[in-house]
């Protein structure tokens, strides 16, 4: 039996970072994301905000789809909540001072975006699948629609959009990107943590249960009806932080960005990177949004940025894109999250048996 | 040679003159650079096709004249897929990449317009033009450093109006795209209609792609309109609904704003389903590419375009969508050049300033007159009519402003 890790006491066993490598790892990455604005360029710094504001969105829509087994391609609708909700509610507290108004305007962003969850998931107590998928999807035209609508432009700012308050922690003005950068690193770390940890409590297990079989879970004593629209929630609210972080990020938000094309976007990152997997969503949003500009950019090193060129290697790198993700789901179907876990389990294993 | 006092002062000050030298020539970078984000991929990516080869144009032509007082430009254009925040991040890319050397920007619609609006500030601020004629955009006290490269939309409903009224015009319908473009000048159209005594008989709102044609034909058919605005379509939509109208027997004048003026679609709708579009108007902020009379700009641009781009369609003409660029970018260089030439540093805050002191300035063709510029938009037009049989688009006003 290959065994890499000794496991002499329940502690080592419910260790989640449980041998030397995965502690290199994750470590390592979070010295290097603590290092990265001293050494990153203002462009670099805007990409990671955005990896982390999606990658937040990502570990929602993991709760769901990965964890619960629930499809869905609404949560873009969520994500909008969440930043209208901000703005809204920041220019309703407007009279409150400044430095706590994120501290409230948050969580009330989070709880309004899980109450819609909730009511966006009704239906997945009826239906599952790919029904469910077109059910949800309703969420993501219902919400863009009344955004747009002239009633609610005095507080959404209708289909112009709306500008966006600058967050400011207990006096702590959040005002440059590099200081955004700390914020959404920091909750972008903790929602992955606390989605790890949830998987280790009972409400975790239930729904990894309702995933593998629904009516078996029901027979075992867990409430569809309570643990899915729990799981709606849950996700819902994790959509809703990532929103009003893009609130806060962007100096403006737009309907347009909250399109079918965004919901689309974080089941896509889901997918590559690993469903019902930690890490997953991190590696989704680094293929979703990170390979695109790397082959951007490397297109047009190749090229010089020459003019000529660049209307054709536009269409080429949606097409490169396009070949690498079918790459990735051919090579690896249960996400890039196995493929790192291979590398981790052979690392752990060296110099013996592989696998 | 012995060094006394005075060889060591000539020879520090020799010393420090050549060190110091390459210091201050630093300051002023080998080559100025003009980003650009253009939709080469999604919705928009047939305009996007057509806008990228005139930038190849402008950067040959503004560097044969000398670039900005000496120093040659250079583009970067890259692609957007019109998602306002991949604009942002090509323009947050090319700040990084080149720093003070670049001097300029041009995004590709409204919504990264405005998205971009509040970034642009301190060292991040640089001039920036766009394909967007919102209404919005026009005001330097909100957008300093945005400009409008022609009328807005709402001056072009002024100049529309103001010729329905001019024709003895007095029901008009508007019908419009539910989108931010579509709906852009409605106020604005309502309070000018009662101004100028007309009467709005019916606004319609449809989608932007896949109207439902009869329903909305119908209801103009039942408003008894006389002219017809129609705003926010590009490519789809208004000949359709032009065509529904005409099938219907409805002897509608119906009129469009510069998105809706391209002659290559209008080309197309007529040899695909005939002569519907005879008669159809809009305003057009410029001059159309083959009325080159007078016009010393765009016969530069197409002796250029001729070598440049022999044996493709772009070779003899430039269409509407190109020339906005084009204008976009003659307005930033004139601006830049302005600017360096008063011996003043090129931040976005000088060439902001110079930039909205353009004082009848002659384009070389793009307008009837000598222009300037008024909120950072220049609010001139003139209205023209498209005939299937010629296949122009010939001027049916004078050039009017607002």
């Amino acid at each position: 039996m290959i065994n890499g890790n000794l496991k002499a006491d329940y502690g080592a066993d419910e260790r989640v970072l449980n041998n030397r490598n995965k502690q290199l790892f994750v470590y390592g990455s979070m010295l290097l994301l603590a290092l990265f604005p001293l050494f990153a360029d203002d462009y670099a710094v805007l990409m990671a905000c955005k990896m982390g504001i999606l990658l937040i969105a990502v570990v929602g829509i993991n709760v769901l789809t990965g964890y619960t087994g629930l499809v869905s391609l609404g949560h873009g609708a969520f994500v909008a909540i969440g930043a209208y909700s901000t703005v809204i509610f920041s220019n309703l507290f407007s009279g409150l001072p400044a430095g706590i108004l994120p501290i409230i305007v948050v969580p009330l962003a989070i709880l309004v975006s899980a109450l819609v969850g909730i009511i966006v998931g009704l239906p997945s107590l009826r239906v599952k699948g790919l029904y469910l998928a077109v059910a949800t999807l309703a969420a993501s035209f219902i919400v863009k629609f009344l955004i747009e609508q002239d009633l609610f432009a005095p507080w959404t700012g209708g289909i112009v959009g709306i500008d966006t308050p600058v967050p400011n922690l207990l006096g702590w003005e959040l005002d440059t990107k590099r200081e955004m950068y700390v914020l959404i690193t920091a909750l972008a770390v903790g929602t992955m943590l606390a989605a790890q940890n949830l998987f280790r409590t009972r409400v975790g297990r239930a729904f990894i249960a309702i995933r593998d079989r629904d009516y078996s879970a029901e027979i075992l004593g867990i409430s569809l009806l309570r643990y899915k629209l729990m799981s709606f929630a849950i996700s819902a609210g994790y959509c809703g932080l990532s929103g009003a972080l893009g609130a806060y990020f962007f100096a403006r938000i737009l309907p347009e960005q909250f399109g079918l094309d965004l919901s689309l976007e974080l089941v896509a990152a889901l997918i590559v990177g690993g469903m019902g997997r930690t890490l997953g969503p991190l590696f989704g949003v680094v293929v979703v949004l990170l390979v695109p500009e790397m082959i951007k950019i490397t297109m047009s090193g190749a090229t010089g940025g020459s003019l000529e060129w660049a209307r054709y290697t536009a269409p080429l790198q949606e097409i490169v894109f396009g070949l690498l993700l079918v790459f990735f789901l051919l090579k690896e179907p249960l996400g890039i999250n196995q493929i790192t876990d291979r590398i981790l389990r052979s690392a752990n294993r060296w110099p013996f048996a592989r696998g | 040679m012995t060094l006394n006092r005075r060889t060591f002062l000539a020879t520090g000050a020799a010393a420090t003159a050549v060190m110091g030298t390459p210091m201050i020539l630093k300051a002023q970078p080998k080559e100025y650079v003009l980003g650009a984000s253009l939709p080469l991929t999604g919705p928009f990516a047939t305009a996007g096709q057509l806008v990228a080869p005139a930038f190849a144009l402008a950067q040959k032509m503004f560097n044969d004249e000398g670039g900005i007082a000496g120093t040659p430009i250079r583009f970067v254009t890259e692609d957007s897929g019109y998602v306002p925040q991949n604009t942002l991040a090509n323009y947050q890319r090319a700040l990084a990449t080149e720093g003070t050397a670049l001097v300029g920007y041009f995004a590709d619609s409204t919504g990264a317009m405005k998205l971009m609006a509040p970034e642009l500030k301190g060292e991040n601020a640089r001039l920036m033009g766009s394909t967007s004629f919102a209404s919005e955009l026009a005001d330097t006290a909100t957008h300093p450093y945005q400009y409008v490269s022609g009328p807005t939309y709402q001056d072009q409903f002024d100049i529309l109006m103001q010729n329905i009224k001019a024709a003895g015009g007095t029901k008009v319908a508007i019908i419009y795209s539910n989108t931010e473009f579509g709906r852009d000048p409605l106020e604005h159209g309502r309070a000018t209609a009662d101004r100028l005594g007309l009467e709005i008989v019916l606004e319609e709102s449809t989608k932007a792609q896949g109207a439902d044609i009869p329903t909305h034909v119908t209801k103009l058919a039942q408003s008894g309109a006389e002219h017809c605005i129609l705003q926010g379509y590009v490519t789809g939509v208004w000949p359709q609904l032009i065509g529904g109208a005409r099938q219907f027997g409805l002897p509608i004048q119906f009129h469009g704003t510069f998105w809706g003026m391209e002659k290559l679609i209008a080309d197309r709708i007529t040899a695909e389903a005939g002569p519907f579009l005879a008669g159809y108007q809009g305003v057009m902020p410029y001059r159309y590419f083959y009325d080159r009379e007078g016009a010393p700009r765009y016969k530069q641009y197409a002796a250029l375009s001729k070598a440049m781009f022999a044996g493709t369609p772009l070779e003899n003409y430039m269409s509407t969508w190109a020339l906005q660029a084009m204008c976009g970018l003659e307005l930033a260089m004139k601006a830049l050049r302005d600017t360096a030439e008063a011996g003043n540093e090129l931040t976005a805050d000088n060439v902001a300033e110079s930039l909205s002191g353009i004082k009848d300035w002659d384009s070389g063709g793009f307008f009837g007159g000598p222009v300037s510029m008024n909120n950072n938009k220049i609010g001139t037009g003139r209205v023209y009519e498209y005939s299937p049989e010629s296949k122009l688009f010939t001027p049916v006003s004078e050039w009017l402003s607002t």
